[in-house]
């Protein structure tokens, strides 16, 4: 106090007193106040827990509904399905040898023996692709039957 | 710490005692709590309004209490940044421009409708609204409640020297403003 009559003598003059009011029974309300409050607050968290499950619960129907699907269905017939992995790696041929394949398959022998003769023809075959042809077109009796005459 | 309060925050961890102890709480610290915060934020339903927020965050945070401060000090801490993050978040919101907090809580005091102090303890309030922030709060504190440095210092968190230093400078500008308008 004798500090602050020498820093501050005007200061030290007015009496220390508080201005500020209250409105009347405002502490003794305030507990009852507070409580309610609280109330809300307790209430609101568990709300915004519940707000939280409910947005995500259609999603998560939804993935579940997706995994069931899949366990049913898919998997059982993946696995029952041996054959399914081989007619799959056939049918994933490249389309030029498909082109190819099916130009000499709808050809008969003739035509086919005289396009091998023709030097002059546009298309060239290797002795891979004739090893090829004759081995999808012809037996191996009728080879070997062949190679002997 | 006293005793009393040791057995408070017992009873305020212990789920079973909790509700109790935390209406015990309020009853004990609701008059003391008021009256810092209105000292800052000037108007009653503001201090209000910062008193309540004050007691949800000490119900939310008693589990986080390390019992490192005393409970008063740790309130006190609450109340203070309460009240300050209250003001600032307000003058945002304002749609009158403002120049600074001084302006803001001048109007706040102005407005108040439970102001009962005659002219010097208007004058006395313009002169502390005038103060930085900080200074305004070490002034009230010191000035107002005669709260010891060492516990100023745990409110506050700033060394009980740069507490001192400020109030000094505090009370110097209080002085010079009610000179200035003798």
């Amino acid at each position: 106090m004798d500090e602050l009559k020498k820093i501050a003598p005007e200061l030290s003059k007015i009496k220390k007193e508080n201005p500020f009011r209250v409105p009347e029974n405002y502490f003794e309300d305030f507990s009852t106040r507070l409580q309610m409050k609280l109330e809300e607050e307790k209430r609101g968290s568990t709300k915004n827990h519940s707000r939280i499950i409910q947005f995500i619960k259609p999603a998560l129907s939804l993935a579940a509904g997706f995994a069931l699907i899949f366990m049913l269905a898919y998997w059982p017939l993946k696995t029952l399905t041996p054959n399914q992995q081989a007619s799959k790696i056939v049918t994933e041929t490249d389309e030029s040898d498909m082109l190819y394949a099916s130009l000499v398959e709808g050809m008969d022998e003739n035509s086919f023996y005289a396009m091998l003769d023709d030097n002059n023809g546009t298309v060239q075959f290797t002795d891979d692709d004739l090893a090829n042809f004759v081995n999808t077109n012809s037996s191996e009796y009728e080879i070997f039957s062949e190679t002997e005459n | 710490m006293d005793n009393s309060d040791l057995d408070l925050i017992a009873n305020l961890k212990n789920e079973k005692t909790r509700d109790l102890a935390f209406n015990s709480l309020v009853k004990k610290y609701q008059e003391r709590m008021y009256w810092h915060i209105r000292k800052i934020v000037m108007d009653h339903d503001d201090a209000d309004d910062v008193l309540q927020n004050t007691f949800i965050k000490v119900w939310r945070s008693i589990d986080k209490f390390r019992e490192e401060s005393s409970l008063y000090t740790w309130l006190y801490r609450i109340a203070t940044n309460e009240s300050l993050t209250f003001i600032n978040s307000n003058k945002r919101r304002s749609l009158v421009p403002m120049n600074d907090t001084s302006d803001f809580l001048m109007n706040n005091l102005v407005s108040d409708a439970h102001f009962e102090g005659d002219e010097i303890q208007l004058r006395l309030q313009e002169a502390i609204l005038k103060l930085p922030e900080k200074q305004r709060i070490v002034f009230n504190l010191k000035y107002f409640e005669e709260m010891k440095y060492e516990a100023m210092s745990q409110v506050l968190d700033t060394s009980v020297g740069a507490l001192k230093a400020s109030y000094h400078h505090a009370a110097k500008k209080v002085e010079e403003y009610l000179k200035s308008r003798d």
